[in-house]
C-alpha cells in the first residue's frame, strides 16, 4: 500500500459517502497503532459508525479504544457542534434580551453555513492543539463527504483573502465573524493542512467514471488550496475471476476496468493503490485487518431471503402513480453518485412517452443531462440551472437596479458583498423558482444538486416563505416556493439511496432535515440493487445477501414507499436503456 | 468626537445582500457608512444576529428591545442617545450629526439648508 508508507503525521480520508472511507481510516488506524504508534481517529461523518466499528460507544470527547492498544478514537457531530456554536452566542444573552430577539438570532444561526462553520471550527482546534500534537504519532481524520470537505477546507482561504480585501472588516462574513478571536487559529491550521511533511490527504474513490469524476475534482479544488501531497485508494474493485462465468459481473469488471483506463488525467499521476471488493461489510478488529489483503472470508449466502425482495414495487409502479396527476414537481434527492441524474432522466422520459408534458432539468453542476439521454423526444424540454450563469445574471441585476444610485466607493463595496457565497446559492435559488412556477401545467422533473446544496436551497426557499408571508396581505391568494414543496398533490420528493449502510444513513438524514422543513418526501428509490439481479457470481451474491438488511430498514423504518431499481448490465444511457429501468 | 452606533436587526450581512430580496435602504446605508468613515466618522454597526451581547450591555439598547421589540430596529445612538429609530439615516442626518462640512449630493441639490458657509 504506497498511502501507507512513511506516514506523516496527518491523514485525511476524503471521498463521497458508500466509498469507504471509514473502513479504509479505521483499517490505517489498527495498522499503525499495531506498529506500535498512538494513533487518534477522528471522525467528522455526520453519519459516523467508528463506534459501531469497533463495537464501543464513542461521542464528542476522547475515548481509548479498549480492543486496540494505542489507538484513541472521537466523533464529531456536525449537527451537534452547529448546536454548541449557536449557543456560544446566544446562550450568553438568554433570559437578558427578549425571547423574540433571541428567536430571531437562533434563526439566523440555523442556516447550513453555520453548521460547516462549526464543524470546520471543531476540526481545526484538533490541528493545532499542541497537547494533542505531542501525545498522538499520528492523527487520523475519516472525513466528511466531499462537497462538504472541500468547503470545510475552502473556507481558511478564502476567509483570510476576504479579511485582506475587506479591513473595514463589517462586511458579509456572515457566521463566520463569530469566530474572529480566532483569526491565528485558522492560519495554523492552513498551515499545517498544506505541508506535506505533516499532511496526506487520501482520495478514496470506486472504480466508476462519475465517482473518479468527482474525486478529479476534489483533487484539482484541494491543490489549488494548497493541499498538494495525495494519493489515491481505487476500493471495491470486482477481482477478475467472477467475471468469468456471470454477464452481470463481467458487465461491472468492464466498466471498472474502463473506467480505470479513461480516469482523468490529473488523478493518473498520483500514487495509486487498488484493494479488492469484499463479500462483507467491514465490521470489528479482525475483518478490518484483512482489509489490505487479498484473502476473503466465504460466508455462507441464505439463499432464501433474496427471493423476499422480489416482491418489492419497481420504478414503473411509481411512475403509474405519478402520470394519473397529469402535471406536478418531481424531484430526486439524494448524495452524489447515488444516480439522481439517471432516474430523474428515466421518470421524466416515461412520462414523456405517455404523451405528458415534461421539463426535465437539473441544478446540479456537474450533471449532464444530454450525455444521459443522448436524444431527444416529443413533449420533452431539457434545461440547467448553471450557477455561474445565475450568479452572473443576479449579480448584474442587483447592481443594475439597487446600485444605480451609488458612488463608486458604495457600488465597490457591493460588488464585494455580492462575491459572498451566499450568493450563489439565492441566485440559483431564483432561477429554480421561476422553473418550478411551471408545475401547475406540465410536469418538471428535477434531478438536484448534493444534499448540502440542496438543504441551502430549501433554506433559502424557507426564507423567502417566511418573507412573503411577512409582507403579503394574508386575504391575498399566492403560492410560495416552499408551500409548493411542501404540498403533497404538486410535490413528489424521491429520496434516491444504495442498499449499503452509509448511503441509507445519509439519505435517512437528508429525510430528516426535508422534514423539519416540512416537506415529506414520496417515495424512496434503492439504485443498482444486486438482489433485484438473477446473478450467478459468488460475491455479487454475498454482497446481494448483504443488502437485505438496508433494503429491509427502508421498507421498515424509513420509507412510506419502496421501488427497487436493478443493477444493469448495460450503463442506463440513452433513451432506449432509461426506459428499460422503467420497464414493469 | 461625535460617536454613531448603529443597532442593527439579525442579518447576514449589512449590505443585505445575502437575503432573497436586496433591501435598498440596506444598500444605500451601507454605502453611507463607508462614505462617513471616509470622513473620519466614529461609526460603528451592530448586528443582533452576531453581537447580541453589545446589545444586552447597553442599558437603552436593552429596554428598547423590550419595549418595541426587535421588529423596531434598527437603533441609532448617537454619543449614547437614541437619535433613531425603525430606519436607517439618510447621508445628511449623518452629516449633521457628525458636524460635518455637508459635501453636495443629488439628495441634497434641491435642499437649500445647507449651501451657505455652514452647514445647519
Amino acid at each position: 500500500m504506497r498511502f501507507l508508507d512513511h506516514v506523516p503525521a496527518f491523514l485525511f480520508f476524503t471521498g463521497k459517502g458508500g466509498v469507504g472511507k471509514t473502513s479504509l481510516s479505521c483499517a490505517t488506524a489498527i495498522r499503525l497503532a499495531r506498529q506500535g504508534k498512538k494513533v487518534l481517529l477522528v471522525s467528522t461523518d455526520p453519519a459516523s459508525n467508528v463506534g459501531q466499528v469497533f463495537s464501543q460507544t464513542i461521542g464528542n470527547s476522547i475515548t481509548v479504544i479498549a480492543n486496540v492498544a494505542g489507538l484513541s478514537a472521537l466523533e464529531i457531530d456536525p449537527q451537534l457542534a452547529a448546536q454548541q456554536y449557536r449557543e456560544r452566542i446566544v446562550g450568553p444573552v438568554r433570559g437578558l434580551l427578549p425571547d423574540s430577539a433571541v428567536k430571531s438570532i437562533e434563526e439566523q444561526l440555523s442556516g447550513a453555513c453555520t453548521t460547516e462553520i462549526a464543524a470546520f471550527d471543531e476540526f481545526t482546534a484538533l490541528l493545532t492543539d499542541g497537547a494533542l500534537i505531542a501525545a498522538y504519532d499520528h492523527i487520523i481524520f475519516d472525513t466528511a463527504p466531499t462537497g462538504h470537505t472541500i468547503r470545510l477546507l475552502q473556507l481558511p482561504g478564502a476567509w483570510s483573502s476576504f479579511i485582506e480585501a475587506n479591513p473595514g472588516g463589517a462586511s458579509c462574513l456572515g457566521p463566520l465573524s463569530g469566530l474572529d478571536k480566532q483569526r491565528q487559529q485558522y492560519a495554523d491550521a492552513v498551515k499545517a493542512l498544506s505541508d506535506p511533511d505533516h499532511t496526506r490527504l487520501i482520495l478514496v474513490s470506486r472504480a466508476q467514471k462519475t465517482t473518479l469524476d468527482e474525486v478529479a475534482r476534489t483533487h484539482q479544488e484541494l491543490a489549488a488550496i494548497g493541499l498538494s501531497r495525495q494519493y489515491l485508494v481505487i476500493n471495491g474493485v470486482l477481482p477478475e475471476r467472477e467475471a468469468l462465468h456471470d454477464a452481470l459481473a463481467a458487465a461491472i469488471y468492464r466498466h471498472e476496468q474502463e473506467a480505470i483506463v479513461a480516469m482523468p488525467a490529473v488523478l493518473r499521476d498520483l500514487p495509486i493503490d487498488y484493494l479488492p471488493l469484499k463479500a462483507a461489510n467491514l465490521v470489528g478488529v479482525e475483518a478490518l485487518s484483512s482489509l489490505f489483503s487479498d484473502r476473503d472470508e466465504a460466508i455462507p449466502v441464505a439463499a432464501s431471503t433474496v427471493a423476499d425482495v422480489m416482491d418489492l414495487p419497481r420504478l414503473s409502479t411509481l411512475v403509474d402513480e405519478i402520470a394519473k396527476t397529469g402535471h406536478g414537481l418531481v424531484m430526486m434527492m439524494g448524495k452524489g453518485g447515488v444516480g439522481k441524474t439517471t432516474l430523474a432522466a428515466a421518470v421524466a422520459v416515461a412520462l414523456a412517452k405517455r404523451g405528458l408534458p415534461v421539463h426535465l432539468t437539473t441544478s446540479d453542476p456537474a450533471a449532464h443531462l444530454t450525455d444521459t439521454l443522448l436524444g431527444t423526444l416529443d413533449n420533452l424540454d431539457v434545461s440547467r440551472i448553471d450557477p455561474h450563469t445565475e450568479i452572473a445574471r443576479y449579480r448584474e441585476h442587483v447592481l443594475d437596479t439597487k446600485g444605480k444610485d451609488l458612488d463608486a466607493q458604495g457600488r465597490a463595496m457591493l460588488e464585494e458583498d455580492l462575491r459572498s457565497p451566499c450568493t450563489e446559492e439565492i441566485a440559483v435559488f431564483q432561477a429554480f423558482s421561476r422553473i418550478i412556477r411551471e408545475a401547475g401545467k406540465k410536469f418538471i422533473v428535477m434531478d438536484t444538486a448534493p444534499t448540502g446544496h440542496t438543504l441551502l436551497l430549501l433554506d433559502a426557499t424557507g426564507a423567502f416563505h417566511r418573507e412573503a408571508t411577512r409582507h403579503i396581505d394574508p386575504l391575498l391568494h399566492h403560492t410560495t416556493p416552499m408551500m409548493r414543496l411542501q404540498d403533497p398533490e404538486r410535490t413528489k420528493v424521491m429520496i434516491v439511496t444504495l442498499a449499503e449502510t452509509t448511503p441509507v444513513l445519509e439519505a435517512a438524514g437528508l429525510q430528516e432535515e426535508l422534514r423539519r422543513a416540512g416537506i415529506e418526501p414520496w417515495a424512496w428509490l434503492i439504485n443498482n440493487s444486486l438482489s433485484a439481479t438473477s446473478t450467478s457470481s459468488r460475491l455479487l451474491k454475498q454482497r446481494a445477501a448483504f443488502e437485505l438488511a438496508q433494503i429491509e430498514a427502508v421498507r421498515t423504518r424509513h420509507a412510506e414507499r419502496v421501488a427497487l431499481v436493478p443493477m444493469q448490465i448495460d450503463e442506463p444511457v440513452g433513451i432506449e436503456r432509461l426506459l428499460n429501468l422503467v420497464e414493469p | 468626537m461625535t460617536k454613531i452606533e448603529v443597532y442593527d436587526g439579525a442579518m447576514c450581512c449589512s449590505t443585505g445582500v445575502c437575503g432573497v430580496d436586496v433591501d435598498q435602504a440596506l444598500v444605500n446605508f451601507a454605502a453611507d457608512v463607508e462614505w462617513a468613515k471616509q470622513q473620519g466618522v466614529k461609526i460603528e454597526r451592530f448586528n443582533l444576529g452576531q453581537q447580541p451581547l453589545q446589545f444586552a450591555n447597553n442599558p437603552r439598547v436593552k429596554s428598547f428591545l423590550e419595549r418595541s421589540g426587535e421588529g423596531s430596529l434598527p437603533l441609532i445612538l448617537v454619543d449614547s442617545e437614541v437619535a433613531l429609530a425603525g430606519r436607517y439615516p439618510s447621508r445628511a442626518e449623518l452629516t449633521r450629526w457628525a458636524r460635518l462640512v455637508a459635501v453636495p449630493t443629488v439628495s441634497q441639490a434641491e435642499g437649500s439648508c445647507c449651501s451657505g458657509d455652514s452647514c445647519c
